[in-house]
């Protein structure tokens, strides 16, 4: 993650305690929803990269918009693949982001449960950049 | 009477003036006083959610339209916004078409943003006759100078 999630995080209040929590949650189903039309394009489409990057590139957005660093990293390297045409390039990057994907989940569910537990004094005391 | 006593008043000006004087100033005294109004258009619900926030947190009123068509619709159904923001990649029609389109129904009033993760959009925005284009994601600072911006310019303007 990167400073985008502090930005995220920044955004709550008392009228929005969780507001991070609930834009990683829809940030997971969008997410799983886009990687899925990502795969049904690669396999309907095949070597239609222009599709596949449209897609991508939608994935790309919102992974910075959480400050998923990684996952954009990912995404930026199967664009990449797509203008060189390499689609074994574009399948790894696609495993690696779906991996990406899988680890990001995990952690962000520990830490908001963490969160949680810890109770509203830990948010508030929470040191900016961490 | 009011409009003879106003006659009396103003002198040379033309009743519809008066009108208009009249008319208008209490729509604008409440003008100065309303919050500025924004149209999201974007389909990708994460993103939509962050700006909304965002527009919430400077007490910005805001509408969604889910693509460039639905966002044209608006306009066509006679809506009016104070700055509208726009993602580039949409179904149906995209951010520079509608914000095309838009344009060519005359409307060059309202401050159009582009706002995309890929930095060749601000090309097909500006050329579509966006004012100014903001790469995603969009820092809570530089949306605030943004309707700040347009806050004193309506203020300005009344």
């Amino acid at each position: 993650l990167d400073e985008q999630f502090c930005q995220i995080e920044d955004l709550q209040d008392e009228a929005s305690p969780n507001f991070a929590e609930e834009v990683v949650s829809l940030f997971f189903k969008d997410s799983a929803r886009l990687m899925t039309n990502i795969e049904q394009a690669i396999e309907k489409n095949p070597r239609d990269f222009n599709r596949w990057d449209a897609h991508m590139q939608q994935l790309k957005g919102s992974c910075s918009s959480i400050g998923a660093s990684r996952m954009k990293n990912e995404c930026t390297s199967f664009r990449n693949s797509c203008g060189d045409e390499n689609d074994e390039g574009c399948m790894r990057s696609l495993q690696k982001l779906k991996r990406e994907h899988g680890v990001l989940r995990q952690k962000l569910g520990s830490y908001f449960q963490l969160l949680q537990q810890a109770g509203p004094a830990e948010t508030a005391t929470r040191p900016r950049g961490a | 009477l009011v409009m003879k006593n106003l006659l009396k008043l103003f002198g040379a000006l033309e009743i519809v003036d008066l009108f208009i004087l009249f008319a208008v100033s209490p729509m604008a005294f409440k003008n100065q006083r309303s919050v500025p109004s924004a149209l999201v258009i974007e389909d990708i619900k994460v993103d939509c959610v962050i700006l909304l926030r965002m527009l919430q947190k400077l007490n910005c009123e805001a509408t969604v339209a889910r693509n460039g068509k639905e966002a044209v619709g608006l306009f066509l159904q006679g809506k009016t916004f104070d700055i509208v923001f726009s993602d580039k990649d949409m179904p149906v029609m995209t951010g520079p078409e509608a914000v095309a389109k838009i344009r060519a129904m005359g409307i060059t009033d309202v401050k159009i943003v582009g706002i995309s993760a890929d930095f060749g959009g601000m090309e097909a925005f500006m050329q579509a006759g966006a004012d100014v284009f903001v790469p995603k994601p969009m820092k809570l600072e530089t949306l605030d100078s943004i309707v700040q911006e347009v806050i004193h310019k309506k203020n300005m303007s009344i």
